[in-house]
């Protein structure tokens, strides 16, 4: 056969000889995963004139099963069962992987493409498992509320050791942090107000407004959003970890209720935990307003506390107080929840995780807002 | 025939102060379907992640294929993982692909395959490893512990390897499922003729289908050859383990 020097490599793989019959497809040299693409270029580039009578095996130096699919396919794509061809030309441990990979054979029909969903397919679906997860979400706050009714009813069910280590995991080592941010938060503002008082003489309003914007609104935001990223996706992950491992079900089979010994201890703790955090936090972003008063504003600290016991009512210190066990009982309830919900793999944990924290600041936000309305309608 | 396709040679493994081997050597040949068991704690599972070069022991060597495992480049490390398939213990499956998926990634990864050419053997893999075709649309999740495995050997079988390394084949499936695994693993010594290296507990399974058993004890291979001669073992633990068997057929035989 004159072929042209070019198209000369894929004839390394296979060549057609003319028989009386018709085409016979005539293999040689490795037919093997790592040169396949050569191989199926090779295939793909013999010409289909005639029909294909048969396969000649027998110079065929080695074949897997990637090989010997790749001439199957190439069989039924020229019209021939591939279960009907004769191989006795092949070697004994090549006609075995023939056989082994047309017993297996896929069928001809391409694999179903996967279904893509268009834009409103998917905002559908993504509404209706947002319904879903939130009346859950509901169903749960129930059940915990009903948890708390009933051991407020028998105190002994409550698990003091359990609720005094989930506190010092969501409290105590939250007050480093916590101080930390509002300190900062503290100086920022008070330099800022500071820059706007400063041109109309008014410097010393800059602790009212910093007193009032620090206990109504920045301290309990900025801690509830600290805590949902720590405690809300600690809960989630701890849960999801002991649900993935089955120690919830042991937990439960060994008679024990999860609501006492795992949920209970979590929300009370992070209910009572919480305002105190805020209350750690008022502190701290006052005295970072006062360090940055005293060196920029000429504000000395005994000045800056004596204009603070007027500015600052007793009944604006509270609604910030008021805020922070609401806060925390919706970021424990989602924590808890996606937790115990998390389906059993490995790659579920970490998804829950993170729609735990961006649901529990979410939370956060409409929950203020609300407040803010609520007190304002209240006039408080 | 060519010489062994896996050497382990006077192989020492420390913990600390805890010895787990102390001088391990054997061979297994080609096409050959060896299983490696002991009792627990006897490192069986610490040779397979010492072959498989994810564990460094502490003295000796072992060669797969030819290439020296722990003292070897990286490409070399590379291309010899290229030509082995291991199967973890759960499966290892990638949680976050499908079970195609799963087998398509040492395609694509160590091929230029294009995907035309990818997905019709992505389905030999699976059918081979004899999973219904439509289990290849399947999460990992969603999958018993028997196709996982299934799964697990569809996607270390993909770049057709010349080994299979199995850690417990048989652990955690039912009695029914665990013999058709032995099949499949005959399957794939004999017709396909990988050499199939094991690490069990499974008696059924070393009777079987395994040619050569290889026992560890002690830190050392305690026996080393077909079941038959590895029974006759004047050992007391190889006594026990292989006694569990009889004592159980007489046990049923007697009830009968």
């Amino acid at each position: 056969m004159a072929a042209p020097p070019l198209s000369a490599a894929p004839e390394r793989w296979v060549s057609l000889e003319t028989t009386a019959q018709g085409d016979v497809l005539r293999l040689a040299g490795h037919w093997r995963l790592s040169s396949l693409a050569s191989i199926e270029a090779g295939l793909s580039a013999l010409p289909a004139v005639r029909p294909l009578a048969g396969v000649d095996g027998a110079a065929l130096a080695s074949l897997d099963t990637a090989g010997a699919l790749t001439l199957l396919r190439h069989l039924r794509r020229r019209g021939l069962d591939p279960a009907g061809v004769d191989y006795g030309s092949f070697a004994d441990e090549h006609r075995r992987v023939v056989a082994v990979t047309l017993k297996r054979l896929p069928p001809a029909e391409a694999r179903a493409p996967r279904r893509a969903r268009n834009a409103l397919t998917a905002l559908g679906a993504w509404a209706s498992e947002l319904s879903v997860l939130l009346a859950g979400h509901l169903g749960f706050l129930g059940a915990v509320a009903a948890g708390l009714g009933a051991s407020l009813l028998s105190p002994r069910r409550l698990r003091l050791r359990e609720l005094a280590a989930q506190f010092r995991h969501t409290t105590l080592t939250a007050l480093p942090v916590v101080s930390l941010v509002t300190f900062l938060i503290g100086v920022v503002f008070a330099y800022l107000l500071g820059q706007q008082a400063q041109r109309y003489g008014a410097g010393i309003f800059v602790v009212d407004g910093v007193a009032l914007g620090i206990a109504r609104e920045f301290s309990p935001i900025i801690v509830a959003v600290i805590v949902a990223g720590r405690s809300g996706a600690a809960f989630t992950a701890q849960l999801g970890t002991m649900r993935l491992t089955e120690e919830t079900d042991a937990i439960r089979v060994l008679g024990l209720s999860p609501m006492d010994v795992l949920v209970l201890p979590r929300v009370l703790a992070l209910v009572a935990g919480l305002p105190l955090l805020v209350f750690a936090g008022n502190v701290m972003g006052n005295l970072g307003a006062m360090a940055m008063t005293a060196t920029n504003l000429g504000i000395p600290p005994p000045v800056y506390v004596e204009r603070l016991h007027i500015a600052l009512a007793p009944r604006h210190f509270i609604v910030g107080l008021v805020k922070a066990p609401v806060f925390a009982l919706f970021i424990a309830v989602i924590g808890i929840r996606m937790g115990m919900s998390v389906p059993r793999d490995t790659r579920a944990i970490g998804i829950s995780t993170t729609s735990t924290v961006v649901q529990g600041i979410v939370c956060v936000i409409l929950l203020d807002a609300f407040f803010a309305v609520l007190f304002q309608e209240l006039d408080i | 025939m060519d010489g062994p396709v896996i050497e382990v040679r006077d192989v020492h493994t420390r913990f600390g102060r805890e010895a787990v081997h102390r001088g391990v050597s054997f061979h297994v040949g080609r096409g050959e379907l060896v299983a490696l068991i002991g009792g627990s704690g006897t490192g069986k599972s610490v040779m397979l992640r010492e072959m498989i070069g994810l564990l460094r022991p502490s003295a000796g060597t072992l060669r797969v294929l030819g290439t020296d495992v722990w003292n070897c480049t990286p490409a070399q490390l590379r291309s010899l993982r290229r030509r082995i398939g291991v199967m973890f213990q759960d499966g290892a499956l990638f949680s976050s692909l499908d079970v195609a998926h799963n087998v398509a990634v040492p395609l694509f990864e160590n091929t230029r395959l294009p995907p035309e050419l990818v997905w019709p053997l992505v389905e030999l893999r699976i059918a081979l490893a004899g999973l219904p075709p439509e289990a290849g649309g399947k999460m990992p999740s969603e999958l018993s512990g028997g196709m996982r495995k299934r799964a697990a050997i569809a996607r270390a079988l993909a770049l057709e390897p010349e080994i299979l390394f199995l850690d417990e084949p048989g652990s955690g499936l039912d009695p029914v499922t665990a013999r058709a695994f032995d099949q499949l693993m005959r399957f794939l010594a004999s017709d396909l003729g990988i050499t199939v290296f094991l690490v069990t507990h499974d008696l059924d399974t070393l009777l079987g289908v395994a040619d050569r058993v290889i026992v560890l004890s002690q830190g050392r291979v305690l026996a080393d050859g077909p079941v038959a001669s590895v029974i006759g073992t004047d050992d007391p633990w190889v006594r026990a383990y292989f006694g569990a068997r009889t004592t159980i057929a007489a046990e049923a035989s007697h009830g009968a």
